[in-house]
């Protein structure tokens, strides 16, 4: 069943483009992933579709409804839920007091709802302590809790900006494994990563996006051997 | 340890409401100074947790202030209702000007709510029915300046805005408005209705700073434009607040209870010199002890838990 489905989407900073005419279908419970060279615009789609920018042209239709100018607040009540490419946690609440903010906020429970919510998706993500402060963590507790907290707003699709970025090995094959969990829930997600071996694994369907634009789209081996994509990220064969 | 707090709590409030049988009238003025600039500094410091910085605390003294002698004069409103009075005409301000400029941060803002009380400075000292550059004098202040009675007036007001404050603290407004002050695209991620909270959170604390300015005009029965619209309600309770400690319920009040009466101390032993003194000690208490003594008190708190 289609789920996100954005046509025309376009994004423009001043005389920069950074998203152009983009056309993308996601499907309930895929994995797609979206790769592309820096400055493609995987960022950018992120927060257009999550709301942190409004789009200049087209329009996003997420589970049949059109949700292309609603404020960032109304995309999360509506299901869209993402975590940030660079860790964002909320120095002054605790590490429960983060995921808490998702479930009180974003699906209006009760303090004492949200703590129960919290706590569940707490140890499913293996988080231990939840009482610490931000400052006795670690980066992979961090960008964890970041997942917890956009899991804690009960999302229909979940987009995971460069989760893996700055994690050594051993701490990218946990979060792969987090990530399957989170799957076999039943979740969509939109992964966004620079790591290949993460998208070989773990996505279905494949988007590639370069310079604002949708290159092409399909599987990881078809994709991965497509001659356009290997030229956006290794650049022309010099002809000397 | 829970009800430990509540019986502290009681016992304070109990010790707060008889003080009048034990102290004189030149007392229990200074504790109402000291409970207007508590609900003040407190007042500021709860806007301060979603991270926006007022300058508008004289502002809507001011207008809660004239608004309730206005009721007072002209319609021989009750004092307590005219005071309620001054304190939602200040909170209804608030929501009208919230709403236009809450989209703005940090500066711009806080240069914003310096102008709200400029702006209603200027207008009352150029109008006949404000009493113009004079200001009003009522007939009568407030009990008819009886001393217990204005003072456990201040103290309702006073114990109100501890009340909010804690209440607060406890409940959902401190995760959206520490969530808005860490990051507000985190905030609205997460489905914070940031513009919302921003609107409530500023109506109730200019709310709160209307009625404690309205009561202090009925104390005295009289406003004056520079009086009510004066920087020093602004900038000391600023002060005070960040001598007792930001983010917390009690560090503004006890920065307001401290200050307030080493002030009135200082004037009476160096009449001329005591704002010099009083800087000093302002200066070295913000370099030492930056979380202000909520601060300090935390601090030794876990050096002995440790």
């Amino acid at each position: 069943m289609l789920i996100l489905k954005t046509t025309g989407l376009t994004r423009q900073f001043g005389g920069l483009i950074a998203l152009s005419d983009v056309n993308v279908e996601i499907n309930e419970n895929e994995i797609v992933g979206i790769i592309g060279p820096n400055g493609a615009g995987k960022s950018t789609f992120t927060n257009v579709v999550a709301g942190v920018y409004l789009p200049t042209a087209g329009t996003i239709e997420f589970c049949g409804r059109d949700i292309t100018m609603n404020a960032a607040h109304e995309k999360c009540h509506a299901g869209i839920s993402r975590t940030f490419q660079l860790m964002r946690p909320l120095t002054g609440l605790s590490l429960i007091e983060n995921v808490m903010l998702g479930a009180m906020f974003g699906r209006n429970y009760s303090q004492r709802e949200s703590r129960k919510k919290s706590l569940e998706f707490c140890e499913f993500l293996n988080l231990g302590n939840v009482e610490r402060p931000i400052s006795a963590m670690t980066a992979l507790e961090i960008k964890k809790m970041e997942i917890a907290r956009a899991l804690a707003t009960e999302p229909k699709l979940l987009f995971l900006d460069e989760v893996m970025a700055g994690l050594n090995k051993d701490e990218t094959l946990d979060m792969m494994d987090t990530v399957r969990k989170i799957h076999a829930q039943g979740m969509t997600i939109i992964i966004i990563e620079h790591i290949m071996r993460v998208i070989r694994e773990l996505s279905h369907r494949v988007v590639v996006l370069e310079w604002g634009k949708v290159l092409c789209e399909g599987a990881y081996e078809e994709v991965s051997s497509d001659q356009r994509v290997i030229t956006a990220y290794l650049g022309e064969e010099a002809e000397c | 340890m829970k009800h430990w707090k509540y019986f502290i709590g009681i016992v304070l409030l109990l010790a707060a409401v008889s003080l009048p049988k034990f102290l004189g009238i030149y007392y229990l003025q200074i504790l109402n100074i000291v409970l207007i600039y508590a609900v003040y500094a407190l007042s500021w410091d709860m806007l301060m947790r979603s991270g926006q910085l007022s300058f508008g605390i004289a502002g809507f003294a001011g207008i809660g202030g004239y608004v309730s002698v206005l009721c007072s004069y002209y319609f021989h409103i009750n004092p307590i209702l005219s005071i309620l009075a001054g304190a939602v005409f200040a909170m209804l301000v608030a929501v009208l000007v919230g709403t236009a400029v809450l989209r703005l941060r940090l500066l711009y803002f806080a240069i914003v709510t310096l102008a709200i009380g400029e702006i209603f400075r200027i207008i009352i000292r150029n109008l006949e029915f404000t009493g113009g550059a004079e200001g009003m004098i009522l007939k009568n202040a407030i009990f008819n300046g009886e001393a217990a009675s204005t003072y456990w007036l201040m103290l309702v007001i006073g114990v109100l805005t501890i009340i909010i404050s804690i209440l607060f603290q406890k409940s959902r407004m401190r995760f959206a408005l520490t969530a808005i002050a860490n990051d507000e695209i985190v905030a609205a991620s997460s489905g914070v209705n940031i513009f919302k909270y921003l609107v409530i959170i500023f109506a109730i604390t200019s709310g709160l700073q209307g009625l404690a300015g309205a009561a202090y005009s009925q104390l005295y029965g009289s406003v004056t434009p520079e009086g009510q619209f004066s920087g020093s309600f602004t900038i000391l309770p600023i002060v005070m607040a960040l001598f007792g400690g930001l983010g917390t319920t009690w560090g503004p009040v006890i920065g307001a209870a401290i200050l307030t009466i080493v002030a009135e101390a200082l004037k009476l032993r160096i009449p001329y010199g005591y704002l010099l003194v009083y800087g000093i000690i302002m200066v070295v208490a913000i370099l030492w002890f930056p979380g202000g003594i909520m601060g300090l008190i935390k601090k030794i708190y876990e050096k002995f838990n440790n």
